[in-house]
């Protein structure tokens, strides 16, 4: 038996959570309920963060860039006006999650905390440059999408900690694009990558993650320098990607075997390269 | 599934003999290990608390010793499950010691593992990367108490 509980602002939510050890912070359910209902988890309590208001919210942060609310449903984002060139990617992702009714209920708060490398946001995120809003115990803290991603399916998320908001740095004008190959409409990537422009010279460099090929999406920024001004040169791209592929991690799964999925980081890294240069 | 895997130690091969056989130590190496003890002379208990994503799963696990060849080789089977759970999980081990050079032994073991229940809703693809940062886990802790007390 357990009881949902559902705290009005953070701080309550907090205290809750360090008062109840077995108690389980609940974003918007998507994932956690079905995982209760399967009995793969337990909690005494289900302390749900959908009516603290703080949560909510897409505007301007602190920092001059974006500010997402932990609470904003997938499909808010999906629909969010905000999102244009070097966040088109984010909306993209978010609209490609699942399905309709995952897409309402789920948040990018509960995404995140859930780390499922195959899921939509990170690679969009460890891409933008976005960094990952903890509140806990002990006070605030912001961390990269790297350095919050510790191993598969682990996070640097301590007990009593919750994700209260992610922080998009200023875009950038240039295009952006979010890739997703996946069996069918709504699963999981098989693989996925995101891509995002930097200028529009000829000097222009791109920033690419890719997503679903390790416990934490690939970035690399010295090869991304290299390959800055030479947008358009199919053997720098080529090398770009084999840079890339080189540092995936993935497993072998239902969506595909580890050796499929380094066959199509290259093919899907310059197909997204080509989406922002506008190459075809 | 089947794992394999060696490390050297800093460390002669009757120190890290002894080592392996102690069930206190072993304990503090093994990651999740809340508790080992002896039952008799070829059988331990242990349990062990697994944390995948926001699964905790903690099993109890006995250990029984089927052939041992002092300072060379233990082969081991495991068998646990998780309380009232339908988890279980079972294992048959191999662990040889080697000094290739004075001072400095090589560990090797191999394991062929099966899980079932909870923890099995991830895949065999994604279990072997956990169980190969486990095991670097303890490799690490491992050596690092035997060096310290070689030293």
């Amino acid at each position: 038996m357990s009881f949902v509980v559902a705290p009005q602002t953070v701080d309550e939510a907090i205290a809750f959570l360090a008062a109840n050890p077995d108690a389980r912070p609940m974003a918007g359910g998507a994932s956690l309920v079905a995982m209760k209902n399967a009995r793969l988890i337990e909690a005494s309590h289900f302390v749900s963060l959908a009516r603290i208001e703080a949560l909510r919210g897409i505007g301007p942060s602190a920092a001059g860039g974006l500010r997402i609310g932990g609470m904003m449903h997938h499909r808010q984002i999906a629909e969010c006006a905000d999102l244009t060139g070097g966040w088109q990617m984010l909306r993209q992702a978010a609209g490609l999650i699942a399905n309709r009714v995952v897409r309402n209920m789920g948040t990018i708060g509960g995404a995140i905390a859930n780390a499922d490398p195959a899921a939509d946001y990170l690679p969009v995120l460890a891409c933008a440059g976005a960094e990952v809003e903890l509140v806990g115990p002990d006070g605030l803290r912001r961390l990269a999408v790297a350095d919050y991603l510790v191993d598969w399916y682990e996070t640097a998320l301590e007990p009593g900690e919750i994700v209260t908001a992610i922080e998009l740095p200023a875009g950038g004008d240039g295009p952006s694009v979010y890739r997703k190959l996946a069996r069918t409409p709504g699963d999981y990537a098989t693989v996925s990558v995101a891509c995002a422009r930097e200028g529009a010279g000829p000097d222009s460099s791109v920033r690419v993650a890719v997503g679903a090929c390790g416990p934490a999406p690939i970035r690399d920024r010295d090869a991304e320098a290299a390959l800055a001004g030479r947008l358009h040169d199919p053997a720098a791209i080529a090398a770009f990607c084999a840079t890339l592929a080189e540092q995936a991690d993935p497993i072998d799964d239902v969506r595909g075997s580890a050796a499929y999925r380094l066959k199509l980081i290259p093919r899907m890294v310059a197909a997204a390269i080509r989406d922002v240069t506008g190459d075809r | 599934m089947k794992l394999e895997g060696s490390f050297p130690v800093s460390a002669p091969r009757p120190v890290v003999w002894e080592a392996i056989r102690d069930p206190g130590l072993m304990a503090q190496c093994v990651p999740g290990c809340e508790m080992a003890e002896q039952i008799d002379d070829t059988s331990y208990r242990a349990r062990v608390l697994v944390k995948f994503g926001p699964i905790s799963a903690r099993f109890n696990l006995v250990i029984e010793i089927e052939q041992e060849i002092a300072l060379e080789e233990v082969r081991s089977r495991a068998r646990g499950e998780e309380g009232t759970r339908a988890s279980t999980v079972s294992s048959t081990n191999i662990l040889t010691l080697s000094e290739p050079e004075p001072g400095t032994t090589l560990v090797a073991w191999s394991t062929d593992f099966s899980i079932s229940g909870r923890l099995g809703k991830y895949g065999m693809g994604l279990m072997r990367k956990k169980v190969e940062s486990l095991s670097a886990e303890f490799v690490k802790a491992f050596a690092a108490r035997l060096e310290e007390s070689a030293a």
